[in-house]
């Protein structure tokens, strides 16, 4: 794919997600604008709820979206299928979670190796690569644990070398230091902004930790499924369910129960009318 | 992009999988082990038992396959003989298949002893050749087995005696017709009586030798049944088929001896279905356990399962990795149960199971108070199939379920 340097690595437009818990509709997202140079360091952050989890999962192709566009390098990911946005991960994005990354009968090295060989490379290559990498994370000499003999941060470091084994672009973290110690998790952010400058990976990482923060480049700030400048709540925009949680975009399954099933009001419905009466 | 990640590495990690879990895995193989077992030693109890049971009915009476004058089974009728036996007793020899044969004349009649009278079955065979077919000379309780050119002497089986309260040396009259229908009587002595355990040979045999009742009779050479015992029941069907393209079928009628004893033959099919329903029973129970393991595994693993697509395994690589799982679990279990039931067959096979305590309800039809449990090829190829039809459905069941996994869901579980 032809590659500006100039263009977003990921470009997001009008990014809508609505869940549906039986026959309530959730608007988690309600169009998020969003656009990513190669080689930043990005931080999302947001209270509890606020859809941080929703838009990296999209971003990373694990959810669909109902309404909006997404492109990263330059690739519609939505309009992907689901074997093809399978590949798309393994080439273009690494992912680090928050907590029981790994695999959990694989050792520190296998795990790491495991990505390369999904990727074609022999199992001595792989095992090679993930040496390297255990190395850059530190963690070299404890290869040959599994994960239940690793500590956290441990763990954490692996699941960043697993990550970084297949030379992703873009490094997704779904709160990685959640789990951690607070020193433990300024060493982990330390040891990603060490890489995001050696390497150029683009991160995007999701946390509510003061200290990840502190180290954005940029910081982005989620409140009720927008992006907001403050934590204002007066600067958001009222949520339209008929945008982000049409119908027609559920499954036929879905569709049959909401047809027999009693109408209920969702909290967001309630709040609108009780707002309008007062 | 193609994967090297080839098939062993996915059966490594289910490996991996089912060691991680000791205890289930321990618990479903012992399961597994067990059912198996259980199976695989009913039917090889089934089998021998069947088995007997052929064995005893053809060597009590029947033999495994009769050749008649067309129509004799149903009339029952003298004047429907074989004239000339020697026609048909030239294939004898010939056959391989055959390791003994004998012919006989079977008429009903009345024997009395001392003003009491009863209806018998009037059989006459050759006393050497029928000792090649069927144990009757061993059935033989009190008294000898009948002596080649002695005319005069009758055995008599242990109930007709018992109901004329005939003795050993007792004369005995039997009264029967001619093939021309005129009725004659004759004096016997009786020399043995036979106990064969089967209450319809009991209750009506009055035996003699054929020499003499072809004379008694006037049929000269003619008999009315040929009685062929084949070195193995299998080779019943290939005796049959031998027969019907020697023999015309205006003038012969070729029985097995499944169509000699329509009871046997329903008792018989009815001990198969006895053994399918085991059979379905104990791989209904099996898949049910693996079925349930796979799946508590699959819930604990959800998780982990998310991760691994997150990171980019393709969702048929997570089907493979269960289903080698379960086929594992399912493969191990069968072959040790199997070994198992191996094991108890090889040390039960001399000896056998015992029941004599319980022998009262065994000794009507053909039954055996010792069983000797019998593994055959066929049952192990059925028991084979089930449980792999059984790991197939057990296996692919939840390794699809794993595949439909709602990958963000399974990674919001902490
Ligand atoms: N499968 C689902 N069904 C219904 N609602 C869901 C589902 N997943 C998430 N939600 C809702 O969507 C909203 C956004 O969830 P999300 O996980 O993105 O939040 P988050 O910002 O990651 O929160 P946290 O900091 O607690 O991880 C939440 O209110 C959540 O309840
Ligand atoms: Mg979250």
């Amino acid at each position: 794919m032809p590659e500006d340097n100039r263009s977003p690595i990921i470009h997001i437009r009008d990014l809508h997600k609505c869940y549906w818990v039986g026959s309530m509709p959730y608007p988690a997202l309600n169009g998020i604008d969003l656009e990513l140079q190669n080689g930043e360091f990005v931080v999302l952050a947001g209270r509890s709820g606020s859809g941080k989890s929703t838009l990296l999962n999209i971003v990373g192709g694990l959810e669909s979206a109902d309404r909006g566009e997404a492109r990263v390098l330059g690739e519609d990911i939505l309009k992907m299928g689901n074997s093809q946005r399978s590949g798309f991960r393994l080439a273009n994005i690494g992912f680090v979670f928050q907590a029981y990354n790994l695999i959990r009968v694989l050792s520190a090295r296998e795990n790491v190796a495991y990505v390369c060989q999904l990727q074609g490379k022999s199992k001595q290559e792989s095992l090679e690569i993930a040496n390297h990498w255990l190395h850059e994370v530190e963690i070299g000499h404890l290869g040959y644990r599994r994960p239940d003999q690793l500590s956290g941060g441990q763990q954490q470091r692996v699941a960043v070398a697993r990550a970084l084994a297949t030379e992703p672009k873009i490094i997704l973290a779904d709160e990685p230091t959640a789990n951690l110690d607070s020193t433990t998790g300024r060493h982990l952010i330390e040891l990603m902004q060490r890489l995001n400058q050696s390497l150029g990976t683009t991160f995007l990482i999701s946390s509510h930790d003061p200290d990840v923060k502190q180290a954005a480049s940029r910081l982005i700030k989620l409140s009720d499924g927008f992006i907001v400048n403050s934590w204002d709540e007066e600067t958001k925009p009222p949520v339209s369910l008929a945008v982000t949680c049409p119908i027609r975009n559920r499954s036929f399954g879905e569709r049959l129960r909401h047809f027999f099933k009693p109408r209920r009001r969702t909290d967001q419905q309630t709040k609108q009318r009780t707002s309008r009466h007062s | 992009m193609v994967s090297r990640l080839g098939i062993l590495t996915y059966v490594a990690l289910a490996v991996r999988n089912l060691i991680r879990n000791r205890r289930r895995t321990t618990i479903t193989l012992l399961t597994m082990m067990f059912g198996i077992a259980t199976l695989t030693l009913l039917s090889a109890l089934n089998d021998g038992w069947l088995s007997q049971m052929k064995t005893n009915f053809i060597l009590s009476f029947t033999g495994h396959l009769q050749i008649h004058a067309k129509g004799f089974e149903a009339s029952q009728n003298l004047r429907d003989n074989i004239a000339d036996p020697d026609a048909i007793s030239r294939y004898m020899d010939t056959y391989p298949e055959i390791i003994g044969w004998t012919q006989r004349i079977r008429t009903s009649g009345l024997a009395s002893v001392s003003g009491s009278s009863t209806g018998v079955q009037i059989m006459a065979t050759d006393p050497e050749q029928e000792t090649w077919v069927t144990s009757m000379d061993q059935n033989v309780k009190t008294g000898v087995w009948l002596r080649p050119g002695m005319n005069k002497d009758l055995l008599l089986g242990k109930t007709v005696a018992q109901n004329l309260g005939a003795k050993l040396s007792d004369r005995v009259i039997l009264m029967t017709q001619r093939p021309s229908g005129e009725m004659i009587s004759e004096v016997y002595y009786l020399r043995g009586i036979i106990e064969t355990g089967a209450p319809q040979i009991d209750r009506t045999l009055a035996l003699i030798s054929l020499d003499g009742a072809q004379q008694w009779l006037q049929m000269q050479q003619a008999v009315t049944d040929i009685v062929i015992r084949a070195d193995h029941h299998d080779q019943t069907d290939t005796l049959y088929r031998l027969f019907v393209q020697q023999l015309s079928e205006q003038v012969y009628e070729i029985m097995p001896w499944q169509e000699l004893d329509p009871m046997v033959r329903q008792w018989l099919e009815f001990s198969d279905a006895y053994g399918l329903i085991i059979l379905f029973v104990v791989i209904l129970l099996v898949l049910t356990e693996i079925l349930n393991t796979m799946l508590i595994s699959l819930h604990e693993r959800q998780k982990e399962l998310g991760v691994m697509i997150a990171i980019g395994t393709q969702p048929h690589r997570i089907f493979l990795m269960l289903l080698f799982e379960a086929v594992l679990l399912i493969f191990v279990g069968a072959v040790l149960g199997y070994l198992i039931a191996l094991l108890v067959v090889m040390l039960l096979a001399d000896g056998g199971i015992d029941l004599t305590d319980y022998a009262n309800a065994f000794e009507f039809f053909y039954m055996d108070p010792v069983i000797h449990p019998q593994l055959t090829r066929d049952s192990a190829l059925k028991i084979l199939l089930a449980t792999l039809v059984a790991a197939l459905l057990a296996g692919i069941y939840p390794a699809w379920k794993a595949t439909r996994l709602s990958v963000s869901q399974a990674l919001r579980i902490q």
